[in-house]
């Protein structure tokens, strides 16, 4: 293999890859990235078997062929490098590639490519395409309230489902819901559901760019993976294997109050709030107070700590129905507000022991549900 | 090979390989059989490890001439007359087998004298095979001669281990024996030469010194707890003293030696965050308990028991050990033979301040552990890092001298010098300050999204049904939902994002062992805190002030010698200790 690349594709390349790189792993070869020469671009792949990722970058090739180096290595290398070509000379025999830019010559001890996984190549004739915007989005106020916890996987995993032309994810972590749709440009023939690992589709939402118009998915049949594609890169996922819950049995069908309050305003109290309730048990409580003739009504967000102090902020909101003491985690009720972009939001709820149902005003795409804490 | 029955010769030998494995086996079995005579003398002779002899003689009740055949035999035995004696054994021995198993895999010699005859009358068993009674003089009481042991088991003696480790074995029994029955004599001779002996004046501290050295058995702390029908008495090493097993746990359940039991458990839950991960106390602890409760037909050497109520006798264990283990908690002191300026190792075979450390006495003796003894108390003390009654125990007031490689403090307490690491220390301080308040405050819960339902295992889950009404305090929320299975709407915020099934699991564990509930995560959680985010670090610069209030800290703990990890907070090096080091006293 002999190519030659800029300096500024490749750092990009490797950077983009080498998330998906198996640091600790007792297959050495996982901690490589594979550099082949493919139809006139050099591709760039990692794996952990659980997430591939590959990248194609273009490139004069004078020499076909193909290996892996450690990532690591390679990426800390080409970052340093000060010319904007870069040469890449692989010695076969040794495995041994030549890294040559500028006066800098490098040569760095590889791994046989044929030792590196294969990664599916699928076919994109039938892929869903979806918007990159409205993709992200959903990723971003989705994929936060899946769980870290590995004893439940299935809760690890974001729900995709795909009908006509309607396309709804889900998250939970047993103590919050998370539930976004987004409408596509056109129908898509069959049903789709699977649960995608959250960590990929932050990976995804971190590598497709705005500028691109689509995002492509496909899952091809019987593998128990997911192919996105997003210009030239391709993000390939394993699925997470079980039943996601039935989530819309948990969203509540009704409230008894209604709170429609300044988006930014609840988020600053929360923050606030976060300081006292973080060395506690993260309690934070909202006062709902009723609305009257005259008056406005007003939510009395507050957070105790036995041992920082405590914390209390008035926010004036609109109120319908029962005014209300309820109890939230602070953390999940902060995180469903920085992802919610309309300006006020509506807080609806039932009962201190009931969930809480957090919605955009305005935007009938997104809800979040919290379950409440109470206190001994 | 058709099926037969197998030669009485066989059977035996097959039985006498549960009883009988090593020379110290021999010893156990005798020895008690000397104790249910009633003996108050008993001496043990051995050779080259008791391979070529085990002689054990008392001088207790003996046998009748016409019962010895008899006693030779299998399933005879003296103490036991129907299948209802089991249930309320109060002699060591019961299955009738000792004697049989012993002379079948020896040449065994029998002399036995009751106080009521006036000759003696031995009988000879070898392989197994008795010979006739004949007439000898004796003394009153029995003696027993074990020749040649296994010399007809080839496999057996294969796997002995080397003398030392055997001779080691009937030392280590006959101490412990020896432990558990101060009142009687007990004399081991190895050879020619006697190795050890008891008064058999009820001086338990003197044994304990034979059993695990002087500077061991000084330092040993004495427990002594009595609660209906149950009486815990014996030794347990303090936390700065600790052995890399728990070999040197004994536990004696009604007299008896038993060496596999939950109650070493109960044991190191009272050592709980005071020991390094890896190290196991030493103690000496006998049980009273009324035989009905135990159940000993469970293991042929008697080597496991089993209780009627465990949970009872597991939290009455650790209570009453942990409750001496926070009075008498000493600070690791330097031994005064080890160089001060070598290498600084802290030894665990350390010295305890002495009563006799120069001017300071008359102060020192409130916290000197010789001696040391409990008052008897039976009420409910909390198990674990809650406030304790034992202000009287903490520091003495200590004078700050200054900061040492941004480390550590030194101090000048009544008696000495105190080197305390401020990481530590500064851990604990906090450490106990958060626990106080957590625990006034109620667990919050924090509600599932979806409720869970989860199935435990039968006795688990009577636990559980049992504590129902109970667990909402603990921020559980749970129903029940068919036979062993359970609902659980909430848990704990403790718990962050765990399994729910996992955290109802540590709940039901908790609840078994008959532990504060959740006490363990919440302790492990602030602990952790403390140390990463809370606490000074070794190698900060800290103001006098600082280091002042640090210190009046660290004197108004509950613990104040170990962090929430176990680690010494301080060292002590006592006057004591610096004289010698300086030749003013000599080095005795």
């Amino acid at each position: 293999m002999k190519v030659t690349v800029l300096q500024e594709n490749l750092a990009r390349g490797l950077s983009i890859v080498s998330r998906a790189v198996s640091p600790r792993s007792t297959l050495p070869v996982l901690a490589n990235i594979l550099l082949a020469t493919d139809d006139g671009r050099l591709r760039l792949s990692a794996t952990n078997l659980e997430l591939g990722i590959t990248c194609w970058i273009g490139a004069k090739i004078e020499e076909e062929g193909s290996t892996t180096v450690p990532s690591r290595t390679l990426s800390d290398l080409v970052g340093t490098m000060p010319d904007p070509q870069v040469s890449l000379t692989l010695n076969a025999q040794t495995q041994t590639l030549n890294v040559r830019s500028g006066s800098s010559t490098n040569d760095i001890k590889g791994i046989d490519a044929q030792e590196f996984p294969p990664l599916p190549v699928p076919d994109f004739a039938d892929a869903i395409q979806i918007n990159v915007a409205d993709f992200k989005e959903m990723i971003q106020q989705v994929a936060f309230a899946a769980s870290t916890d590995e004893a439940r996987p299935v809760l690890m995993g974001v729900l995709v489902q795909v009908e006509k032309d309607v396309v709804t994810m889900a998250a939970a972590d047993g103590f919050r819901l998370s539930v976004r749709k987004a409408t596509l440009s056109s129908a898509v023939p069959q049903t789709i559901s699977a649960i995608i690992p959250a960590r990929a589709l932050n990976e995804l939402a971190r590598i497709a760019s705005d500028g691109e118009p689509s995002i492509q998915m496909v899952l091809p049949k019987g593998r128990g993976q997911v192919v996105f594609h997003v210009k030239d890169v391709e993000l390939v996922s394993q699925l997470i294997d079980g039943t996601f819950p039935d989530y819309q049995q948990i969203i509540p069908r009704s409230y008894k109050s209604r709170t429609l309050i300044a988006t930014a305003s609840l988020l600053k109290a929360c923050r606030q709030a976060e300081i006292f309730a973080r060395e506690g048990s993260n309690v934070v409580r909202l006062n709902i107070k009723n609305s009257g003739e005259l008056q406005p009504g007003e939510v009395e967000i507050s957070a105790h700590s036995e041992e920082t102090g405590s914390n209390e902020t008035l926010v004036e909101a609109t109120v319908e129905g029962i005014p209300l003491l309820i109890a939230f985690n602070v953390k999940y009720l902060r995180e469903v507000l920085e992802v919610i972009k309309t300006p006020n939001v509506a807080v609806e709820t039932s009962a201190a022991n009931a969930p809480g149902v957090v919605r955009p005003v305005g935007d009938d795409d997104f809800l979040h549900v919290i379950m409440p804490m109470h206190l001994g | 090979m058709s099926i037969h029955l197998l030669a009485p010769e066989v059977a035996s030998q097959i039985a006498a390989g549960e009883v009988v494995e090593r020379p110290a086996s021999v010893v156990k079995e005798l020895v008690e059989n000397a104790l249910d005579a009633g003996a108050k003398t008993i001496s043990v002779t051995i050779q080259e490890a008791g391979r070529r002899l085990i002689e054990v003689a008392d001088d207790g009740r003996g046998i009748p001439a016409g019962e010895l055949p008899l006693a030779v035999e299998r399933h005879a035995t003296s103490k036991l007359a129907s299948a209802a004696d089991l249930f309320h054994i109060s002699t060591l021995g019961f299955r009738g087998e000792a004697l049989a198993s012993i002379g079948s895999v020896s040449r065994m010699t029998l002399v036995s004298r009751t106080n009521d005859s006036v000759t003696g009358a031995k009988i000879r068993v070898e392989a197994g095979r008795a010979n006739p009674v004949e007439a000898v003089g004796a003394p009153v009481g029995t003696q027993i001669r074990v020749e040649d042991l296994f010399h007809n088991v080839p496999a057996r003696l294969k796997f002995l281990k080397q003398d030392l480790t055997e001779r080691r074995a009937v030392d280590g029994l006959l101490a412990r024996y020896a432990l558990a029955y101060p009142q009687v004599r007990f004399r081991l001779t190895d050879g020619a030469t006697s190795t050890f002996q008891t008064s058999g004046d009820g001086d338990r501290r003197a044994i304990l010194a034979a059993l695990y050295g002087v500077e061991v058995g000084k330092q040993m702390l004495e427990v002594l707890a009595e609660e209906d029908g149950l009486r815990l008495t014996g030794f347990i090493s303090p936390a700065a003293l600790t052995r890399s097993n728990r070999k040197e746990i004994t536990f004696f359940i009604n007299g008896r030696w038993v060496s596999d039991t939950p109650l070493t458990q109960a044991l190191l839950q009272a050592y709980h965050t005071l020991l390094m991960v890896g190290r196991f106390p030493l103690a000496a602890l006998f049980l009273e308990i009324d035989p009905e409760e135990v159940d000993v037909n469970v293991h042929p050497a008697k080597a496991e028991v089993r209780f009627r109520s465990q949970d009872r006798i597991f939290s009455f264990v650790s209570r009453s050990t942990r409750r001496a283990l926070l009075a008498y908690s000493p600070i690791p002191a330097l031994p005064p033979t080890q160089n001060l300026w070598g290498g600084g190792q802290l030894s665990v075979g350390s010295e305890q301040s002495s009563g006799n450390s120069g001017q300071w006495s008359e102060n020192s003796d409130q916290w000197s552990v010789e001696g040391g003894q409990l008052p008897v108390e039976s009420g409910q003390l909390p198990v674990n890092g809650a406030p304790t009654q034992t202000a009287a125990f903490n520091l003495p007031l200590l004078r700050l001298i200054g900061q040492v490689g941004t480390t550590y403090l030194i101090a000048e307490g009544p008696d000495g010098l105190y080197l305390i690491d401020q990481h530590a220390a500064h851990e604990r301080v906090l450490f106990e300050k958060l626990m106080l308040q957590h625990a006034q405050k109620n667990i919050a819960a924090q509600a599932l999204l979806a409720p869970l339902v989860v199935t435990l295992p039968p006795q688990s889950a009577s636990v559980l049904s049992g504590q129902l009404a109970a667990l909402s305090r603990f921020g559980f929320a749970v129903t029940e939902f068919g036979p062993n299975t359970f609902q659980i709407r909430a848990m704990p915020v403790l718990f962050g994002n765990a399994d729910p099934a996992a955290a109802l699991r540590a709940l039901v564990e908790d609840f078994e062992e008959d532990e504060t509930p959740l006490q363990n995560e919440l302790e492990a959680k602030i602990a952790g805190r403390v140390c990463k985010r809370l606490a000074v670090k070794a190698g900060q610069t800290l103001s006098p002030a600082e280091q002042r209030a640090l210190l009046i800290d660290l004197e108004n703990c509950d613990s104040p010698r170990t962090c929430p990890h176990g680690r010494p907070t301080m060292i002590h090096l006592s006057v004591d200790m610096l004289e010698r080091q300086f030749g003013r006293k000599g080095a005795r």
